[in-house]
C-alpha cells in the first residue's frame, strides 16, 4: 500500500504507454535528422534497408500479428514492387521513375488480391505453405520470363541524376515517409471494427463467425493492407540498388527478415515491427561485412527464430510492457475473484430493446425458427438423422435429450458452425441454410457455446466489441475501442454485472463468469433469437437463478430463446414448449407437463424415477 | 513410345524416393501436428553424410544408407526433445517458425562443413545403364528407387505391426488418453520425430546418388514435399505415397515434353491448384473439430 503511493510521478512515468511516446517521438525526430547531420553513407545505407524491412514488417503485422496468419511471402510484395519498377523504368526510359511507385503499390495489392483468394480457403498451415509456395513461384516466374524480367541476369534501373551530395536522400525520406504512412494504417486497424474483427479471427475463427464477422473479406483486407505499401516500399529499394535480379529480390531471406523483425520486437504492437526492424537488419549487415556472410547469415537469422520462438514468443516490446506494468502493479491484489455485479436493469439500455406487447400477440404464434429433416453424419455415425423442430416467435423454447443425442451438433448446423448434409433452416420465413454463418448472425441468429469460446486474449469489453451487427463497409471502420460502440458494450457488460471486469483478459475469468461475457457478446448482435447451449452447466446455484431471471427479461422485451440443458428443473420451469432429440431427430414435442408424462420420453431419458418436485421448481423461479 | 515408357518407369522409381521421405514429413505432422519445414534440409544433411562415408570409408553410398540414416535418426530425436517438445503446445505457427528457423541453422552449417559448391556421389556404376529392349534405366536409379521402397515397406511394418506403431497411432487419435493407458506420449514423439527424419535422412543418402546438391537445394525440396503432403492430404499416409508418385510422373513429364526450366514450378503451381479446388487433399477427410477437446 504504501509502495503503491510513495512514488507516482515515478509510476506515472513508467506507464508504458507515455514512455512508448516518448521514445517513439525521439526516435522519429533522429530519423528525419539524421541525413542532415551526418553524411555517413555507411550508416544512411544501414538505416534505408532497416526502413524497407520496417515497412514490411509493419504491413505483416496487420494480417500475422492481428489476424493471426504467418505469412511468409512479405518478402515477394517487396519483390514485385521492385520488379514493377525495374520493368517499367526499364521499358520507359524518359519517364521519371518516382511515377512508377504508386504503380508498384497497385500491383502489390493486386497479386495480394489474386493470392489471397487461393489461401483465404486454406486455414492455419497451409496457408504458411501457399505464401512460400507463392514466393518460389513468383522467382520461377522472374527467371523464366526473360522477355519482360530479364532472367537472371536481372534489370538494372537508371542511374539516379541528382545532385551527388544528397545522394541518398530522395530514397531515404521517401521511405520515412511510407513507414509512416503503413504505421498510421496498422494504427487506425488496430482500432476499428475491422482491427478487433481480425483479432477475433486469430483467437477463433469458428467462433468468429457466429458473431457475425465475414471471415473472407476481413482476412483479404487484411492481406492487401498488408502488402499495398510494402509494394511501394519495394519500390523505392529497387531503385536504391539500381540493379535487381530473382535471386536477390526474391530471396525468401527477405520474408525471414521481415517476419524475424516482427517477431523481436512484438508481432501484436504497433512499434514492435519497427524496433524489431531496427535491431535485425544491423545484425544483418554486421554478419555480412564482419563474420563472413553467406552461412554466417543464416545461422544467425536460423539461430535468432529458433531462440525467439522458445524463449520470448512475445517479442521485446510486450516483455518489457510486462515488466513495467508488474513494477507498476506490484502488491495490488486481483480483480479476477471479485463478486459478480448485481446487474442492471434492461429498462437503461435505452433505444436498444423495448417492451414487447404480449396481450397483442397472435395465439399462436408464428414460428421464427424452422428446422426441417436437418441432417449430418460424421462418417457412418449419424449425429443428427431427420431432425425437425420449430421455435415460436417470443417463446423460450428448451431442446434435451439424452447425451450425444445430437443436441450440441444441431446448434451448430443451425448457425453453421459444421454444415448441414441435408435439411432446411428457416429464419423469420427466410431461408437460411444456404447462407454463411456470419450472414446467419446478421439476420438475427446468435449463439453461445457449451464450453465457452470467448476470444481469450481480448479484455472483456473487446470480446464484447468484436460483434458485428451486420456488415458494411461502413461498419469496418468504424472505431470499437471507444465511441458508441464501446458504450453499447459496457452497457451490456452492466447488465450481465460484468462492466467492473472489463479490462480484464478473457482468459483469466471463472468458467461463470465467461458464461456472462458470451451472453453480453451475443447480445451485443441483438440477435432475434438466442441459441443457449447449456447456460446452466458447470455454474454455481445463484448464477443459476440470475441466469434464468435474465433469459425471462430478454424475453419479455422479444427476444426468443432455444435452450439446451440438462438441468430439468431449469429446463421446465422456463421453457414452454420443450422439444426432446434422441438418435438425431425429435422423438416428442409439447409443453413441460406433456413432456414429463410422455412414457417415450420417460424410458429414453428422463427414466422411470423421474419426479419434478416442487422445491425444484421454486428454485428455478 | 520408348521415350514415354522410360520417362513413365523413371519417374515411378524417383516417386518412389519422394514417397519414402514425403511419408516422414505427413507422419510427423500426422502425430504432432508439427509441419517440419527443416525436412528438406534433413535430407540433403543425409546426403552429405552419405557422401563423407562414401568419400572417407569408400563404403557403397546406398550401402552407406545404413550408417546415414541412424545418425538423421538420433538428430532427430535429440532435436525434438530440446526444441520442438517446449513448444508442443504453442499454436502450430510457433512450430513453423521454429522448423524454418532450424533449417536455415542447418543450411548454414552445411555449408560451413562441406562448402557451398555443388556436390556430387558417383559410385563406379553411376554411369551405366540396364537395357531393356530400347528403354534405358540408369542403374543408379533403379537400385535407388528399389532401396527406397524397401526402406518405406520397413517404416510401413513398424507402423501397422508392432506396438510401437500402435502407440503412435494411438498417441496421434488422443495424446491424453493414450496416457492413460500407459504410453509415454513424449517418448513416442521423439521416436516419431526421429522415424521421420529418418526417412529424409535415408532419401537424402538415395537422391545424392542420382543428382548433385548444395545445402541450398533444400528449398526445392522442402516445396516439393509440402506439395506432395499437402496434395495426400496432411497428416495421410497412404495419400502421401500416392501423390508422391503421381507428384512425380506430373514433374518428370513437365521436364520432358516441356521444359525442365518449368518443372520446378510445378510443386508451386499443384499447391495452388489443390488448395483451391480441394483443400484437404486427396485423401485427406475433413476432420471434425466442433467436439470438445479441452
Amino acid at each position: 500500500m504504501s509502495a503503491a503511493e510513495s512514488a507516482p510521478e515515478a509510476r506515472r512515468a513508467l506507464d508504458p504507454i507515455w514512455l512508448g511516446r516518448g521514445i517513439a517521438l525521439v526516435a522519429g525526430v533522429l530519423l528525419v535528422l539524421y541525413p542532415m547531420l551526418s553524411d555517413n553513407l555507411y550508416y544512411q545505407n544501414m538505416i534505408i534497408l532497416s526502413l524497407v524491412f520496417a515497412i514490411a514488417a509493419s504491413g505483416l503485422s496487420i494480417i500475422t500479428g492481428l489476424a493471426g496468419y504467418v505469412s511468409l511471402s512479405q518478402g515477394a510484395f517487396v519483390g514485385l514492387g521492385g520488379y514493377t519498377v525495374g520493368v517499367l523504368a526499364t521499358h520507359h526510359p524518359d519517364t521519371n521513375v518516382w511515377l512508377w511507385m504508386p504503380v508498384a503499390g497497385v500491383t502489390a495489392g493486386l497479386v495480394a488480391l489474386i493470392l489471397g483468394f487461393v489461401a483465404m480457403r486454406a486455414s492455419g498451415p497451409s496457408f504458411v505453405i501457399i505464401t512460400v509456395a507463392f514466393l518460389f513461384l513468383v522467382q520461377v516466374i522472374a527467371i523464366n520470363w526473360r522477355s519482360v524480367s530479364g532472367g537472371t541476369e536481372g534489370l538494372s534501373l537508371p542511374i539516379p541524376t541528382w545532385d551527388a551530395d544528397i545522394a541518398n536522400w530522395p530514397f531515404y525520406y521517401s521511405l520515412v515517409g511510407i513507414l509512416a504512412l503503413q504505421l498510421l494504417l496498422t494504427w487506425w486497424i488496430r482500432r476499428t471494427k475491422l482491427g478487433t474483427g481480425l483479432v477475433a479471427i486469430r483467437d477463433d475463427e469458428t467462433k468468429a463467425a457466429t458473431l457475425g464477422i465475414n471471415l473472407p473479406v476481413e482476412k483479404m483486407i487484411a492481406f492487401i493492407a498488408s502488402s499495398v505499401l510494402v509494394g511501394v516500399g519495394g519500390g523505392v529499394y529497387g531503385y536504391y540498388l539500381t540493379f535487381i535480379d530473382p535471386r536477390g529480390m526474391f530471396n525468401i531471406l527477405l520474408s525471414v527478415e521481415a517476419m524475424l523483425a516482427l517477431l523481436v520486437g512484438g508481432k501484436a504492437t504497433l512499434w514492435g515491427p519497427v524496433l524489431g526492424a531496427f535491431i535485425v537488419e544491423p545484425l544483418n549487415e554486421y554478419a555480412n561485412n564482419n563474420l563472413g556472410g553467406g552461412n554466417t547469415r543464416l545461422l544467425l537469422f536460423g539461430g535468432l527464430l529458433v531462440l525467439i520462438v522458445l524463449f520470448l514468443p512475445q517479442g521485446v516490446l510486450p516483455a518489457i510492457e510486462s515488466l513495467l506494468n508488474w513494477v507498476r502493479t506490484r502488491g495490488r491484489a486481483g480483480l479476477v475473484g471479485a463478486r459478480i455485479g448485481t446487474g442492471g436493469s434492461l429498462a437503461s439500455l435505452t433505444g436498444r430493446l423495448s417492451l414487447v406487447d404480449r396481450a397483442a400477440a397472435v395465439d399462436p404464434r408464428p414460428p421464427l425458427l424452422e428446422v426441417k429433416d436437418l441432417r449430418k453424419a460424421f462418417g457412418g455415425l449419424k449425429a443428427v438423422d431427420g431432425a425437425s423442430l420449430v421455435v415460436p416467435e417470443g417463446s423460450i423454447t428448451g431442446l434435451i435429450g439424452p447425451n450425444g443425442s445430437g443436441k450440441t451438433t444441431l446448434f451448430n448446423l443451425i448457425d453453421d458452425t459444421i454444415h448441414a448434409d441435408g435439411g432446411e433452416i428457416w429464419l423469420a420465413g427466410e431461408r437460411i441454410d444456404r447462407l454463411s454463418p456470419w450472414t446467419r448472425a446478421h439476420r438475427g441468429l446468435g449463439r453461445t457455446f457449451q464450453i465457452t469460446r470467448l476470444f481469450r486474449e481480448m479484455t472483456v469489453l473487446e470480446n464484447v466489441v468484436a460483434a458485428q451487427r451486420s456488415f458494411s463497409w461502413g461498419q469496418l471502420g468504424r472505431i470499437a475501442v471507444s465511441g458508441s460502440e464501446a458504450r453499447a458494450a459496457e452497457e451490456l457488460l452492466e447488465y450481465v454485472g460484468m462492466r467492473s471486469f472489463r479490462d480484464q483478459k478473457a482468459r483469466a475469468l471463472s468458467f461463470g463468469q465467461q458464461k456472462l461475457v458470451e451472453l453480453a457478446q451475443v447480445l451485443m448482435l441483438d440477435p432475434k433469437l438466442i441459441l443457449l447451449d447449456e447456460p446452466a452447466g458447470g455454474i454455481n446455484p445463484v448464477l443459476i437463478d440470475r441466469m434464468s431471471g435474465m433469459i425471462r427479461e430478454l424475453n419479455s422485451y422479444g427476444k426468443t430463446f432455444l435452450i439446451v440443458e440438462h438441468n430439468m428443473p431449469f429446463v421446465l420451469g422456463l421453457c414452454d414448449p420443450v422439444h426432446v432429440l434422441a438418435r438425431g431427430h425429435t422423438m416428442a414435442s409439447g409443453t413441460p407437463d406433456q413432456i414429463q408424462k410422455d412414457p417415450a420420453v420417460v424410458d429414453a431419458y428422463l427414466g422411470d424415477d423421474f419426479v419434478l418436485e416442487d422445491e425444484h421448481e421454486r428454485t428455478v423461479r | 513410345m520408348t521415350e514415354f515408357v522410360q520417362a513413365l518407369v523413371l519417374s515411378l522409381l524417383v516417386g518412389g524416393i519422394y514417397a519414402l521421405v514425403a511419408s516422414g514429413l505427413t507422419l510427423i505432422f500426422g502425430v504432432m501436428r508439427v509441419i517440419n519445414i527443416a525436412h528438406g534440409a534433413f535430407l540433403i544433411l543425409g546426403a552429405f553424410i552419405t557422401y563423407t562415408v562414401w568419400d572417407q570409408l569408400g563404403l557403397d553410398p546406398l550401402v552407406g544408407v545404413v550408417i546415414t540414416t541412424p545418425i538423421v535418426f538420433a538428430l532427430g530425436w535429440l532435436i525434438y526433445r530440446l526444441l520442438v517438445r517446449p513448444i508442443r503446445h504453442a499454436p502450430m505457427s510457433s512450430t513453423v517458425l521454429l522448423t524454418f528457423g532450424l533449417a536455415l541453422v542447418t543450411e548454414g552449417v552445411m555449408g560451413l562443413v562441406w562448402g557451398n559448391e555443388s556436390t556430387s556421389i558417383r559410385p563406379s556404376y553411376v554411369d551405366q545403364s540396364f537395357h531393356l529392349g530400347q528403354v534405358f534405366l540408369p542403374k543408379a536409379q533403379v537400385y535407388g528407387g528399389l532401396l527406397a521402397v524397401v526402406v518405406l515397406g520397413c517404416l510401413w511394418l513398424i507402423l501397422t505391426k508392432t506396438w510401437l506403431g500402435r502407440a503412435i497411432r494411438a498417441a496421434a487419435a488422443n495424446p491424453a488418453s493414450a496416457e492413460l493407458v500407459g504410453i509415454k506420449v513424449t517418448s513416442v514423439a521423439a521416436l516419431v520425430f526421429g522415424l521421420g527424419l529418418a526417412a529424409a535422412g535415408a532419401g537424402g543418402g538415395i537422391t545424392g546418388v542420382l543428382y548433385p546438391f548444395v545445402p541450398g537445394s533444400h528449398y526445392l525440396w522442402i516445396a516439393r514435399l509440402l506439395a506432395i503432403v499437402v496434395l495426400g492430404g496432411l497428416g495421410s499416409l497412404e495419400g502421401a505415397v500416392l501423390s508422391a508418385l503421381v507428384f512425380g510422373v506430373a514433374e518428370t513429364m513437365t521436364a520432358v515434353y516441356i521444359s525442365p526450366a518449368w518443372a520446378t514450378a510445378v510443386p508451386y503451381a499443384i499447391v495452388f491448384v489443390v488448395l483451391l479446388f480441394r483443400p484437404q487433399g486427396l485423401l485427406g477427410t475433413r476432420l471434425r473439430d466442433d467436439a470438445v477437446t479441452a
